[in-house]
């Protein structure tokens, strides 16, 4: 049974840090709506429609919305909000849990990673940081280079490392990179200090910007481990609203369910807001290491199953 | 049998994989923020006790195995088999110990246990957690035995198996036992 009275003083506390840290550095809290007309659109999310005419759907992040308003010269700016993302259900996971999100403009990625870093110390205390990009940690933890492996390289590390992977359909190559990064890779990474893997796949930019980088075309996108636990997921924001339109219309290809674009989204970033880094982090595991517990379920007030 | 998405899946369902039954032990939801989710799923033969861990892409579905559990009570022992019977319907059933294995050594007279069926046929017997036995054969504690360190020593339960005892227990007396590992509890 959880201690209810000590978790929510505890929560209310860190909430109260969380917003006293971006007071201090004026990055101004917005709220944009939880309910949208245009549903955000990510290959591995699946969004919560609700039952209502006209469509609406429920935001699984806040970032089109935040990225109007950032369009229109509203300066740094952070959000603090409940998301819902279908069906995440586990230790690690509820349909509806805490996004710590947020945005600066004309900085350097260096100055963003020490802000973020300084953010996540608020709950795990003054832990060293170590930077390893995607391509060298798979060549440390799985023994493989990434970028001229194919699936079937990729099928024998798995076997290689005892994960039986048993569905029917064959994965993609994205697919099976995920796989060995969650299953051979997110559990072997140090434990005693702040991972930030970047320089991810162009594959996997979702809306990160592309670059190259020694014959590879990386997505400038990185994300931020402790534990094993997957914190952070950040990006040079992509900006080119024509790249845009066109990663949005890969995506819609391959969903069975129609969806509709979000233009008003599109048309802020034709607009243009400049050069921007933005990262989302999960408040609730957060607290989860905070509090030394073992599921995000004991730090909720009432999980996905409990309300 | 019926279907059952991998986001359904709970410990202790029983599913079917290769005409074998086996029972959930975790389902361990693992997804990348911006990635595919998948489902780790570890299972425990039911017949063979091995445990194998799978993983599936989420919303994948296994099949749940065609089992079924009843409490029987043990009659009575015979050469190589135990037989139950069905207290509500008086049905009885011979369970020959090729099938109850290890767990033979738990077979007392008169004791409720729960009996697994697949596809209709037995394939295991689980006693209950808790039994009280009869010690039949343990050598006297002497108090030698504590100075040298030694605390415990083997006694012979009616049922057949050996469990380490306090010394100070005796022949005769009967004690509680963990079947599930083999462990004194205490006196009764």
């Amino acid at each position: 049974m959880k201690d209810l009275t000590d978790l929510l003083h505890k929560r209310a506390h860190m909430l109260a840090l969380t917003r006293r840290f971006f007071a201090e550095k004026n990055i101004i809290e917005v709220d944009c709506p939880a309910v949208l007309t245009y549903p955000n659109l990510d290959d591995h999310i699946d969004v919560i429609k609700l039952h209502v005419t006209p469509n609406r759907y429920l935001h699984t992040s806040p970032e089109y919305a935040m990225k109007r308003l950032l369009a229109a010269g509203a300066p740094a700016i952070y959000q603090l909000s409940h998301v819902y993302r279908k069906g995440e259900v586990g230790p690690l996971h509820n349909p509806e849990f805490s996004l710590v999100e947020w945005y600066r403009k004309n900085v350097t990625f260096s100055f963003f990673l020490d802000e973020v870093i300084n953010f996540i110390r608020l709950f795990v205390g003054d832990v060293p940081y170590h930077k390893m990009s995607y391509r060298k940690a798979f060549v440390e933890y799985a023994k493989i280079d990434y970028l001229v492996a194919n699936t079937e390289d990729l099928t024998k590390v798995l076997k290689d490392n005892k994960v039986d992977f048993a569905s029917q359909d064959k994965l993609d190559k994205d697919g099976y990179l995920h796989l060995i990064f969650s299953h051979i890779i997110e559990p072997n990474l140090p434990k005693e200090e702040l991972i930030v893997i970047y320089d991810y796949p162009a594959s996997q930019a979702a809306l990160s910007q592309i670059k190259e980088k020694d014959e590879e075309m990386v997505a400038e996108r990185f994300e931020i481990f402790f534990q094993g636990i997957e914190l952070a997921n950040g990006y040079h924001e992509l900006t080119d609203h024509k790249e845009q339109r066109k990663r949005f219309e890969t995506s819609l290809a391959k969903r069975k369910e129609e969806l509709p674009l979000d233009e008003k989204f599109l048309k802020a970033l034709e607009k243009g807001f400049g050069d921007c880094f933005g990262v989302a982090i999960g408040f609730d595991r957060l607290l989860m290491l905070h509090l030394k517990k073992e599921t995000i379920h004991d730090v909720l007030p009432f999980s996905w199953e409990e309300i | 049998m019926a279907q059952i998405s991998t986001g359904d899946i709970r410990p202790g369902m029983k599913i079917e994989m290769n005409n074998e039954p086996y029972i959930v032990v975790i389902n361990d939801f693992v997804k990348p923020g911006k990635g595919q989710a998948f489902n780790r799923i570890k299972f425990k033969n039911i017949i063979s006790g091995r445990v194998v861990e799978k993983t599936y892409k989420s919303g994948d579905k296994l099949t749940l195995a065609d089992v079924e559990e009843k409490q029987m009570r043990l009659l009575y022992t015979e050469q190589d088999a135990a037989v139950f019977m069905d207290d509500n319907t008086f049905e009885q059933l011979t369970v020959p110990f090729s099938v109850i294995k290890e767990n033979r050594k738990w077979l007392l007279d008169d004791t409720l246990y729960e009996t697994v069926f697949y596809k209709g046929e037995i394939i295991d017997i689980i006693p209950p957690t808790f039994m009280e036995i009869k010690i039949t054969k343990t050598d006297p504690g002497y108090r030698g035995d504590t100075a040298s360190g030694r605390v415990m020593k083997p006694a012979t339960v009616s049922t057949g198996a050996i469990i380490q005892v306090p010394i100070f227990v005796e022949e005769e007396e009967t004690i509680k036992v963990d079947t599930r590992t083999g462990e004194y509890v205490s006196r009764v």
